[in-house]
């Protein structure tokens, strides 16, 4: 919200306090001043000037090349509007100036060969309005030489501040003033009303029934006869331009002013155009249509309030009046309507119709029902004086049951044990007071204190702290520092997965995050999707159902790039949808996971080595490097699957007991194709919450081996189809007391073998832990290991 | 000849000087030392020798043949090391076989660093699901119904009452509701709010959330701690202030702004001309919500904080688009 500084000053006296010291104090306490525009040094270089001459430029028909001069020193420029003439006093921007409108500066320029020293401003150029059809001329009364800022009484200070939203207080010039004189302890002044009322009772021009008095507990009017609209004063006009506001007519702009003076909404009705002069407050129920003063037809919701005549809704209570009651160039009747409504019928209203206003923005936060009555005369005075209006007497004011000021209990010693800093009692008394609460009764400890209406946020004892604590302000209450020692155990539900992520990067897997929003039909491959009910856009409309589709992406984007080798790897979660509708958190199920992703080279061509494409052995080396080290003794089984299903061309998983802790493979290439890749992908994704639950799995020490180890090799020609596990069981299997371990050392085909054979070469490790071997002892196992193989699996064997 | 066994062994040493490579040595190993050389010779008249003279002879023999052999592998292995040396030069400029480490995305290693600085201050990791209920989200949390306090955080809806977590704070409720207090800990997560995405916020994003409950817990601990951890995380010479500002879930509540690391305070475009940065939301937890987890307010009190891990992300590296995070480009992700 926008607040003038020049504007403020009705209501305090900042004598003795500089712009930077206001402006810091208001941050400083809870008013964050966001950003500010000093108009002197916007308009700074800006001043007025006398054209002396005006000459045709000697290269251009559309410019004129002028002679101006600030009284002391003469400028030449070159101008391209087309009203500049001689004799004309004008706003000129010397070098060096910066353009309001686009934020441009002034230089020494040469304009088709004729060199400019300077512009001749037009009314959009200084943001002042959107005129640009060309120069703004002055009359004589504009003083040659004097600064374009002081001579437009441009010189104030405007703020923005982030008003947070529990202050509806201060969402007006009188609500930032209170809070400065807090600060400062200075007196706030409140406009004084004075009206000179005419004898006709208003009572007799219109009449208010509430109907709905639980959304409107109060509306307030005054009517103002013979009112000549016209535009507002100057003062009036600069004012609410400095805050954003576009001028419209003295009665509109009235009702702005008052709102941004008291905060209070307000709304004028063309008396004349309220029929049977009577104001209904009511449900809008059947009249489902109306054309607001935006000139857009609206559907209305039954339920949201509606004020009506006595025929037909005039306006959407709180949120913007009608077409129908709008104040016109003819209007001479005003009626002046101050409500107060329930914040949370307004809210809902505004968030049906998609439309925020002024008003409704206050309303929804909560204004003061106990202050509509001098908001209205406040605007009827206004009306009276800047209209010329007569103010009949009275005021119609329905107001059912008064919402009363609240009281609450303030405990010292509470202050005190939340804050961990003792402020003084004056000082607290004196923060209370002016804010505007009454203390009503003081205790030892405790303070009775009553909340005026216009606080609906202070409510509680930790209400009040929290004002007494930021005007004092945070900065005053010392930071203390206390390392609490507690004797329970800390806990890191982290620190498994952060392993993970130092065991993949180890193994020179990258980490990626990527968004968990995807489309449906990416989610869909992978399981039953969540979808959000407001999602952005379709591409982001599903919650992930696997790390998968997120990876594919990843890559298909690094490869587009130029990035091809990659060593990825992602943890996080994903959603699966358990039953149609989520009602519970059991209709849904939310795990983490982790994937690894390789594709591409093992690694660059290098000098030393040949480049070779990864293939699934690299992806089954690195899940087994990567458990091996979470997990010294995991014993997981691989279980293996040549076919492809959906999304892969094979795949195999790791299990534990019945559960399978992860599985990858192969991406089938149709699968690749949809995410535009065209080199072979291999991923596993693990469940995260399953490989923790191996950690349960403790692995005992083993005692190093104190006698030597004896290996023995053989290698046999198998037929292809036996696979690799088959014979290595078989081998662990054969019952030999002092063979310890088979590995694979070789694999080789040849055409002598035929097609359908090829070589496997084992290495086989005997030992025993109690003693050393003999040769004679291991070869008499290692012979007869070597004939159950032959025999087994009709092998030929090939050497020893 | 025998008698010349002395002479031969100083023959050979004076030949033995002579030579500059294995190709003059191998001729004197012909000479000396091969089959039909000069000491296989006199082993060969050591045959002839008499039975008296034998015994002393072939003593003789052995101790010249070894001292020769000595003598000439000795030579034979320092012509060989330096000649190796200097035929085949290594290159030492080709470069090594690298071995690839990865590494953890940059927000990882950010919250990874916050982490072990508030564990190292007594603190307890705890995470929490990101589909929540909108009762843990905004409800237990202190947002009334219909207020707009709701609209603070604009909320990706899965049905009227689950939503997308628009911060770490429900984990609050969580813990307190598991965890008796005292209560110390951190709770880091992915967090949505739906909201364009642009070079300065993502719909998708991750925050710190922290919680101490205990006895007589206060605003000026909060500062204590919170000064703490940005000291040791942004620096220890940094200024920093407390702002009032409002959230649902805590009061007093406030922000915390550190010097602006660009312009060091002077003002710059990334601070809006203020000098200052926020880092971070904070305050004391509200009564309601110490309620609502069954926390009796009057027995304790609390303060929490939480803060966004980008921001800090794109402070600390000098990253200027937000979204490079979530692109996961190899060449950014190598950088980190």
């Amino acid at each position: 919200m926008k607040i003038s500084l020049n504007w403020l000053k009705d209501y305090i006296d900042l004598t003795g306090i500089s712009d930077e010291e206001v402006i810091s104090n208001l941050t400083m306490s809870g008013l964050e001043v966001e950003d500010y525009e000093d108009q002197a040094k916007l308009y700074d270089k800006f001043i007025i000037a006398y054209v002396k001459e005006k000459d045709k430029h000697p290269n251009a028909d559309k410019l004129s090349l002028c002679k101006l001069t600030d009284g002391k020193v003469d400028y030449q420029v070159v101008c391209g509007a087309p009203n500049v003439a001689a004799g004309q006093r004008v706003v000129f921007a010397k070098e060096g100036a910066i353009v309001p409108n686009g934020g441009f500066q002034i230089k020494k320029a040469k304009l088709r060969g004729i060199e400019s020293f300077g512009m001749i401003c037009s009314e959009s150029e200084l943001n002042l309005s959107d005129d640009h059809s060309g120069i703004i001329v002055l009359d004589d009364s504009y003083e040659i030489g004097k600064s374009f800022a002081e001579a437009f009484g441009l010189n104030d200070v405007v703020l923005e501040i982030g008003i947070t939203p529990n202050r509806p207080d201060a969402l007006s010039h009188i609500g930032v003033a209170r809070d400065l004189a807090a600060i400062f302890n200075r007196e706030l002044k409140i406009p004084k009303v004075e009206l000179k009322e005419s004898a006709q009772d208003v009572n007799t021009e219109a009449a208010i029934e509430i109907i709905d008095a639980v959304d409107c507990p109060r509306y307030t009017a005054k009517v103002v006869k013979g009112v000549k609209i016209k535009e507002s004063p100057e003062w009036m006009k600069r004012r609410l331009k400095a805050i954003g506001l576009r001028p419209i007519n003295n009665v509109v702009d009235i009702t702005n002013y008052v709102m941004y003076e008291a905060g209070q909404p307000l709304h004028a009705f063309d008396l004349d155009k309220v029929g049977g002069k009577k104001i209904i407050v009511r449900k809008a129920g059947a009249d489902n249509k109306f054309v607001t003063l935006d000139s857009k037809e609206r559907v209305i919701e039954a339920e949201s309030l509606m004020i009506c005549d006595g025929n037909k809704p005039v306006a959407v209570a709180g949120v913007m009046g009608g077409e129908n009651s709008e104040i016109s160039a003819q209007t001479e009747n005003i009626l002046i309507e101050s409500a107060y409504f329930n914040p949370s019928s307004i809210r809902k209203t505004s968030k049906r119709l998609g439309l925020s206003t002024d008003a409704s923005y206050r309303y929804e936060r909560g204004c003061d029902p106990n202050n509509t009555l001098y908001v209205a005369e406040r605007a009827a005075q206004l009306m009276a004086e800047l209209g010329e209006g007569t103010i009949l007497k009275g005021s119609i004011d329905v107001y059912p049951e008064k919402i009363n000021e609240k009281t609450v209990r303030l405990r010292e010693s509470r202050t005190f044990r939340i804050l961990g800093y003792k402020i003084e009692r004056e000082k607290i008394k004196n923060i209370i007071l002016n804010l505007g609460m009454k203390i009503i009764a003081e205790e030892e400890d405790v303070f009775k204190i009553l909340i005026p209406t216009y606080r609906p946020d202070i409510e509680r004892e930790i209400d009040v702290i929290e004002e007494i604590a930021r005007i004092h302000g945070y900065e005053n209450i010392p930071a203390v520092e206390r390392i609490a020692n507690s004797l329970d155990a800390k806990i890191d539900e982290s620190e498994f997965i952060e392993k993970a992520r130092n065991t993949a990067t180890s193994l020179g897997f990258y980490e990626i995050l990527n968004n968990s929003l995807i489309s449906e039909k990416a989610a869909e491959l992978m399981g039953k999707s969540i979808q959000v009910l407001n999602y952005q856009s379709a591409d982001m409309s599903n919650l992930r159902t696997s790390l998968l589709q997120g990876m594919l992406q990843t890559i298909s984007k690094n490869i587009k790039v130029g990035e091809k080798n990659l060593r990825l790897f992602e943890t996080g979660n994903v959603f699966i949808k358990k039953a149609d509708i989520i009602k519970s958190f059991d209709d849904f199920s939310e795990s983490t996971k982790l994937i690894l992703a390789i594709t591409g080279s093992d690694a660059e061509k290098e000098w030393h080595s040949k480049e070779r494409a990864i293939d699934f052995y690299d992806l089954k080396g690195l899940v087994d490097s990567f458990l091996g080290n979470l997990f010294q003794n995991s014993a997981l089984r691989d279980s293996y699957n040549e076919e492809s299903d959906s999304i892969y061309s094979y795949y195999y998983t790791k299990e534990s007991g019945k559960e399978t802790v992860g599985s990858g493979g192969k991406i089938k290439k149709e699968l690749l194709k949809q995410f535009d890749i065209n080199q072979d992908v291999y991923c596993f994704e693990f469940d995260v919450d399953k490989l923790k639950s191996l950690l349960n799995i403790k692995s005992k020490f083993k005692e190093l081996l104190r006698f030597p180890k004896i290996e023995r090799d053989f290698a046999f020609i198998f037929d292809k189809n036996i696979s690799n596990s088959e014979i290595k069981d078989y081998i662990l299997s054969c019952k030999s007391k002092l063979l310890k371990n088979v590995r694979l050392f070789d694999l080789f085909e040849s055409e002598t073998f035929g097609s359908a054979k090829r070589s496997l070469a084992y290495s086989l490790e005997f030992y025993d832990e109690n003693k050393t071997l003999t040769d004679e002892e291991v070869d008499k196992e290692f012979t007869e290991l070597t004939l159950s193989v032959k025999k087994k699996f009709n092998a030929e064997l090939r050497g020893i | 000849m025998l008698e010349n066994i002395d002479s031969i062994g100083l023959d050979f040493d004076t030949e033995l000087q002579g030579v500059k490579d294995l190709k003059q040595l191998e001729e004197i190993r012909i000479k000396y030392l091969s089959r039909n050389g000069i000491v296989a010779g006199l082993f060969e008249q050591l045959k002839n020798a008499s039975k008296e003279e034998k015994p002393r002879l072939g003593k003789e023999l052995n101790a010249l043949r070894n001292s020769v052999q000595e003598k000439f592998d000795n030579l034979k292995s320092s012509i060989e090391e330096n000649s190796s040396e200097e035929s085949s030069k290594i290159d030492l400029t080709l470069p090594g076989r690298n071995r690839i480490i990865g590494s953890k995305h940059i927000l990882v290693q950010t919250l990874e660093e916050m982490k072990s600085i508030f564990k190292g201050l007594g603190f307890s990791v705890f995470e929490g699901p990101e589909l929540e209920s909108d009762y843990n989200n905004f409800t237990a949390l202190n947002f009334p119904l219909d207020h707009p306090a709701r609209d603070m955080q604009d909320t990706f809806f899965i049905t009227e009452d689950f939503l997308l977590r628009t911060h770490t704070s429900p984990v609050q409720v969580r813990v307190m509701q598991k965890v008796k207090p005292p209560i110390r800990a951190i709770m880091p997560g992915k967090v949505y709010r739906n909201e364009a995405v642009s070079s300065r916020s993502l719909c998708v994003f991750h925050q710190i959330e922290g919680l101490y409950v205990d006895k007589d817990v206060t605003f000026a601990e909060l500062k204590g701690t919170l000064i703490s951890f940005a000291r040791q995380f942004y620096g220890k010479d940094l200024s920093y202030r407390f702002r009032p500002s409002f959230f649902p879930f805590t009061e007093p509540s406030a922000e915390m702004d550190i010097t602006c690391y660009l312009c060091k305070g002077k003002g710059c475009r990334i601070c809006k001309h203020t000098g200052w940065l926020e880092i971070l939301g904070c305050g004391m937890v509200d009564p309601n919500v110490l309620e609502n987890a069954g926390v009796d307010p009057e027995e304790f009190t609390g303060y929490a904080f939480g803060m966004g891990i980008e921001r800090t992300a794109l402070l600390k590296n000098g990253i200027t688009d937000i979204r490079l995070f979530v692109e996961n480009d190899y060449r950014f992700l190598k950088q980190f």
